[in-house]
């Protein structure tokens, strides 16, 4: 199975977005982006489309599969 | 529910509850117990002294249908709202107490034996009610698409465990007569798929709450 590499943090820093900012733009609860933080969720393909679009990242960049 | 209208209809249920006691008294009193004693229905002839009797079994009647319905439009209601706002319906946790009717399941070992009704064996099933306590902690939260996956996989892990549970008991209890006697396997069975059933219900609760708050407790803050 794909090891799931989640590179969110790096990016909502970089755009100076607390973990309840991002959590609000993208209407999810906090604890989803917590999870999504620490890769023990996977995301479904809108949540990680609308999380590419707020932190202004590639969706490759953020999630990734090796 | 508004403050006013919940006074209405326990002022109503007040109400029935005294008009089944005061024409039960006038029966005892003046009517020979007539409708108060258990009498045979073939031979009843109408008297106009029957008529308290019959008006406040009427109103009862009347007040335990309007209720059920009023439930299950109110019910509905919450539950339309909770899809079109996306949080968990609000209730509150001491609903949780309801468990408690489940001991009404002891019930049928008293009126077994007394005139072989098994009935209130199922009221085991109201156990489940216990579950009440953890939805009430998780009420009006925002269900997210991890909320909703954690629905689904508390809901998947309680039937699996309720059918588990039914599986098992019905091929124990299937072997053969239990205590030598048909009628205890099958009120054995009418226990044991009661407390399978309340495990069921209680156990999409308990485990939702437990996945969500789990994951809470791992999770540090930002």
């Amino acid at each position: 199975m794909a090891e799931f590499e989640c590179r969110l943090k790096k990016y909502r820093q970089m755009k100076d977005l607390t973990q309840e900012q991002l959590a609000e733009k993208v209407g999810v609860r906090r604890e989803t982006i917590m999870r999504l933080e620490k890769a023990q969720y996977n995301p479904s393909l809108k949540l990680a489309v609308d999380i590419s679009r707020a932190v202004e990242a590639p969706i490759e960049e953020i999630f990734v599969f090796q | 529910m508004k403050t006013s209208k919940k006074k209405i209809w326990i002022g109503c249920g007040i109400l029935c509850v005294l008009s089944v006691l005061l024409s039960s008294w006038y029966a005892v009193a003046y009517n020979d117990s007539r409708l108060v004693v258990p009498m045979d229905f073939k031979d009843y002839v109408f008297d106009i002294k029957d008529l308290p009797m019959i008006v406040s079994i009427f109103l009862v009647y009347v007040y335990l249908a309007a209720l059920f319905v009023m439930l299950f439009i109110h019910g509905g209601k919450k539950r339309r709202q909770a899809k079109e706002t996306d949080v968990t319906r609000k209730i509150n946790p001491k609903l949780g107490c309801l468990g408690v009717l489940g001991f009404l399941g002891f019930a049928g070992f008293w009126t077994y034996p007394v005139d072989g009704t098994v009935f209130p064996f199922a009221f085991f099933l109201f156990f489940g009610f216990f579950g009440f306590y953890y939805e009430g902690k998780m009420s009006g939260t925002f269900m997210d698409e991890r909320f909703r996956e954690n629905i689904v996989r508390a809901k998947l892990k309680a039937y699996r465990i309720t059918f588990g549970v039914m599986h098992a008991a019905l091929i124990i209890l299937c072997q053969g007569k239990l205590f030598g006697n048909l009628e205890y396997t099958l009120i054995a069975a009418i226990i044991s798929l009661s407390l399978a059933l309340g495990l069921g219900i209680f156990l999409s609760e308990y485990l939702l709450y437990r996945y969500d708050h789990d994951d809470q407790a791992e999770e540090g803050g930002e």
